[in-house]
């Protein structure tokens, strides 16, 4: 008797905190989210006119002719596609791309030079997203004193006004090369890994530097590469941060989280409309879960399930 | 063909070889140098240009001479900084290196003496920096001090980091060593929440927070950074707890210390290295945050360092670029050191890693 | 096919030095082994005779031409190494004809199914690496070795990662392939046996120098340090400190007779060329091991613990038994102070 209490109190004293938090802050967020999506809430937080598709009749409306057998308001198609290209692009260029290309070049040189240009391109990440939005408003501000600009018109362009004519392109490099340097170290330490030796005997038998890409490398980095790709894409499509703190509210980059965060909880923009933010996050939360259970099929389980040491208590 | 021309022929074919290699081996560095730095020279010239602008830029003007002056004395310095690095033969490299180094920054004192000034960073002297500047008070009552917005930020990111710490240790411990009915379900769903984005569920938190009581207190991203971070933390900390070898605690116990004991006493100083890497990532994550902190609030409470140094680029800039840039810098400095003292830690945490 | 030289080459990273001073000159097919414990450099000289590390001082030289800064590729060199290093995504047939993929050969396929019946795998050509045995990974990555003729055969301690039976028969199939095709090669390794049962010729090296380099034979009955003395043969040398006066190395009452040494010195004797005599050092035997073909007894002397060899299954002596050891003047190896040989110094047990 007495050992099982024990036992409890040792749950609860060790475990206890942790399941504390995730419960209130990961898993009630969830239900909440489920239940405010089909109320009207807005900024008085009642739970108003509960349950209601109200709010996902603002996003699209069933019909039976459409394809699907819905047709998508236009708002929120608009959204849907910013969203879709923004994922797209970043990925392939920047957080996939880039990133190998990155990984690539800083191992195939002398470690201090390759760890300089690893440590340069790891100073966005590093820096507060603040400091980071910053940088981007002086890089593209629209006058002569914007670092693009006087750049551009050193080599005689005329200034561009850059968050408006190409809103697209600014918030996929921002983001990009976030998300590169995130690649750039997986993949590093998936380089490092490869035993040495793979190289030396593939040099000795005639490799030259593309053969060792080709034939030693990218077999060992796809496992990484998948990885990154899924787990990547699903960060860039609910990430809005960045996309903020640069653009603001603007229309040209209103992605689908962009879209709820600015008509809830922006800072001096949000118009507190819960229930319409919380029904596009579901959208979101339900992608979401399903890429969470994705990856974990595909990570290998066993290592973490190793099984414990004592079983005496 | 005679013996000996048989012999130079090979000769001449060897030195062939050799110089064919020592090309490759010359054009592709060199190559890959080039590219990597155009590439990154976007990225240097942003940064150099935040920290020239705060130690050099007048109220009223944002003079990019300085900028210019300052890239062309560090370009000439680095490339023949990494040259002379890469030059195999060169006897007393660091020598040179440091030699090099000074005399760069002496062209540097020389030329951009009369620019350097402190005064942007009067803001950490003056209280009513903003009123100075525009005249007027900003909309919403006092401007508030820098820092006030700096113990903040200070406070959120030291008690986040000892609740993360402390937590994550304490759940990745049990889960390394105990068995209990559930264990492996718990451990499968700590996977699936770390790898589900929880930036998706800004809203739905807003909501308990508020429902709590908690909204515009700073407890709440407080708890909710921790509680975010945790699936993350917890498997870190797990992994270390499993690389220590079962054999210490086992006679710690049979020494006479309870399990407890043993834990606190022999077990906690092996995983030093875990706690330093989770406690040196709670911290600057808590010091960057800016979503939760102004999502859980509603209208202005409290300051942290980046709603402050939001609220300065909105009222100051345009004006004077030069202290959004000196604020820009006292905000990423204590980040920026910290990241460097503990790159070692850093590293080994990526190998399992998701985030970072 | 080629003939290899190393003049006065050095080999250092930025605080350390691997490589010192080493010259060397491998004939064309020869075989030859670099002897020496872990750290002696051994593997950093492989390493720059293939190419992969360039000399920090010194020139190698194939066929009499300088080549140190001609990269591995250019060289037509192979490595066989310890780990196999058998590129993991491909099959072994793949494998094998890796090299072929960077030559104009026509013949490809063709020839690497004949290297690997050549090495006994031809019927484990569709598998992976992760399919194959250690041993059958080793003979894989000898038949890719060999596919493209090399000029100069580098094995980097193939054998240590197979067991005693494996060892055995891998070391004559080496053995057997580099005499058919004449192949120059080298191997590293910390095995003495190994070395001393394939090579022409033995380099011992110790902390990146060169000890000795002699045959087998020679360096077995003629070393030239105590390091070397001491590394080669097991059950290793015995060993007797002291410092010799008037001709005479004393300890409680005994001597030995020391002709042509003085001062410090160290006396060396082989295990099988210390005998059981009517007279010479008394001992009390304090350990006995049969070792199947033979029998180790170790005794306690004044002059501390030496240990004989006698051929035969049952043990003649027993713990505790008193004995008297002594062993052929021409037999013994005394070395001075520092650790090298003094030539022609002898010892005579005579108490």
């Amino acid at each position: 008797m007495n050992r099982q209490w024990k036992n409890h109190l040792d749950q609860l004293i060790f475990l206890g905190p942790a399941c504390l938090l995730l419960a209130m802050f990961l898993l009630a967020p969830i239900v909440v989210n489920f239940l405010v999506a089909f109320t009207e809430m807005a900024q008085t937080i009642h739970f108003d006119n509960f349950p209601t598709t109200r709010q996902f009749e603002k996003l699209g409306k069933l019909d039976s002719d459409a394809l699907f057998g819905f047709e998508l308001r236009r708002s929120f198609f608009k959204a849907l596609a910013l969203s879709g290209t923004f994922v797209f692009f970043t990925l392939l260029f920047f957080n996939l791309s880039f990133a190998l290309i990155l990984a690539l070049t800083t191992t195939a040189m002398p470690e201090r030079l390759g760890s300089f240009f690893r440590a340069v391109w790891l100073l966005p990440r590093m820096s507060p997203s603040v400091v980071y939005g910053l940088l981007w408003l002086w890089v593209v501000d629209s006058s002569e004193r914007g670092l693009f600009n006087q750049i551009w018109t050193f080599f005689g362009g005329e200034t561009l006004n850059l968050r408006l004519d190409f809103s697209m392109a600014v918030i996929v490099v921002s983001n990009g090369l976030i998300g590169a340097s995130l690649g750039m170290v997986i993949f590093t330490s998936a380089i490092r890994s490869i035993p040495i030796q793979l190289f030396h005997a593939a040099r000795a038998d005639g490799a030259g530097s593309f053969a060792l890409i080709r034939y030693i490398i990218l077999p060992a980095l796809r496992w990484p590469i998948s990885y990154i790709t899924i787990y990547q894409a699903l960060a860039l499509l609910v990430s809005f941060e960045y996309i903020f703190l640069i653009m603001g509210p603007a229309r040209q980059t209103m992605t689908m989280a962009m879209l709820s965060y600015t008509k809830t909880l922006a800072p001096q923009i949000g118009g507190g409309q819960y229930a319409y933010g919380a029904a596009i996050a579901l959208i979101l939360i339900v992608i979401g879960i399903i890429a969470a259970l994705g990856m974990w099929r595909l990570t290998k389980m066993d290592r973490l399930l190793q099984r414990p040491r004592i079983e005496v208590r | 063909m005679t013996p000996d021309q048989v012999e130079e022929n090979r000769t001449i074919k060897w030195q062939k070889a050799a110089i064919r290699s020592r090309r490759r081996r010359h054009w592709k560095l060199a190559a890959l140098t080039i590219f990597l730095s155009v590439v990154s020279i976007p990225i240097l010239l942003a940064y150099l240009w935040m920290i020239t602008i705060a130690f050099t830029a007048k109220t009223g003007g944002v003079e990019t001479a300085t900028l210019w002056i300052a890239a062309s004395i560090l370009t000439p310095t680095l490339i023949i900084y990494a040259v002379i690095h890469n030059i195999e033969d060169l006897p007393n490299k660091r020598r040179w290196g440091w030699g090099l180094i000074g005399v760069g920054f002496a062209i540097g004192v020389v030329l951009l003496w009369d620019e350097f000034h402190l005064g942007n960073f009067r803001f950490m002297i003056n209280p009513n920096l903003v009123e100075d500047i525009r005249g007027v008070a900003t909309a919403g009552g006092q401007f508030p001090w820098v820092w006030e917005a700096f113990f903040n930020s200070l406070f959120l990111a030291s008690v986040q980091t000892v609740i993360v710490v402390t937590v994550s240790s304490f759940a990745g411990y049990y889960l390394s060593r105990f068995a209990f009915t559930g264990r492996s379900l718990f451990l499968q769903s700590l996977l699936v929440l770390q790898a589900f984005p929880a930036i998706t569920l800004v809203i739905p938190i807003f909501l308990i927070v508020y429902w709590v009581g908690l909204v515009n207190t700073i407890y709440a991203p407080i708890l909710v950074i921790t509680a975010l971070e945790l699936p993350f933390f917890i498997f870190i900390m797990k992994g270390f707890f499993d690389a220590v070898p079962w054999d210490i605690e086992m006679s710690a116990m049979t020494d006479g210390a309870s399990r407890r004991q043993a834990f606190r006493m022999v077990i906690l100083p092996q995983v030093r290295v875990g706690l330093i890497a989770v406690g040196v990532f709670a911290f600057i994550k808590g010091w960057e945050e800016y979503v939760f902190v102004t999502g859980l609030t509603t209208g202005q409470s409290y300051t942290v360092m980046s709603t402050y140094l939001y609220y300065v680029s909105e009222d100051v800039m345009g004006v004077d670029y030069g202290i959004v840039a000196a604020v820009a810098v006292l905000y990423l400095l204590p980040a920026l050191l910290l990241y460097l003292a503990c790159q070692k830690y850093l590293t080994q945490m990526t190998l399992g890693g998701v985030k970072g | 096919m080629a003939k290899v030289e190393l003049r006065n080459v050095t080999k250092a990273w930025d605080k350390a030095t691997a490589v010192k001073d080493m010259s060397l000159v491998i004939e064309d097919g020869e075989f030859v082994s670099l002897l020496g414990p872990s750290g002696c450099g051994k593997s950093t000289t492989l390493l720059m005779l293939a190419g992969i590390y360039l000399p920090t001082k010194g020139d190698i030289l194939f066929d009499g031409a300088i080549i140190n800064e001609v990269e591995a590729r250019e060289r037509n060199v192979s490595i066989v190494f310890q780990s196999y290093a058998l590129y993991p995504n491909m099959t072994a047939l793949q494998n094998i004809m890796f090299p072929l993929r960077f030559q104009p050969n026509s013949r490809g396929e063709e020839l690497a199914r004949e290297m690997a019946d050549l090495v006994q795998v031809g019927e484990l050509l569709e598998r992976k690496p992760s399919e194959l045995s250690g041993g059958q990974q080793q003979r894989v990555a000898l038949a890719r070795a060999l596919v493209k003729s090399p000029n100069l055969l580098l094995l980097d301690e193939p054998l240590s990662n197979l067991d005693a039976s494996l060892r055995l028969t891998m070391r004559a199939e080496i053995k057997r392939i580099t005499r058919k095709f004449n192949l120059t090669t080298v191997l590293v390794t910390h095995d003495q046996l190994e070395a001393t049962t394939m090579s022409d010729r033995v380099i011992v090296m110790n902390e990146g120098q060169i000890q000795q380099i002699g045959t087998p034979e020679s360096l077995y009955a003629q070393p030239n340090t105590l390091f070397v003395g001491s590394f080669i043969g097991s059950p290793p040398l015995n060993l007797i400190k002291g410092t010799v006066q008037n001709g005479r190395l004393n300890k409680d009452n005994l001597f030995l007779q020391i002709h042509d040494a003085d001062g410090e010195i160290t006396l060396g004797i082989r295990p099988e060329n210390l005998v059981v005599a009517e007279t010479g050092i008394p001992g009390e035997v304090s350990h006995v091991e049969p070792m199947g073909r033979e029998v180790l007894t170790t005794v306690h002397t004044a002059f501390g613990e030496l240990w004989f060899l006698e051929a035969g299954v049952q043990p003649r002596w027993e713990m505790g038994n008193q004995i008297k050891l002594n062993c052929q003047p021409e037999n013994t190896l005394v070395f001075d102070r520092t650790g090298i040989r003094i030539q022609g110094a002898i010892a005579k047990f005579d108490t």
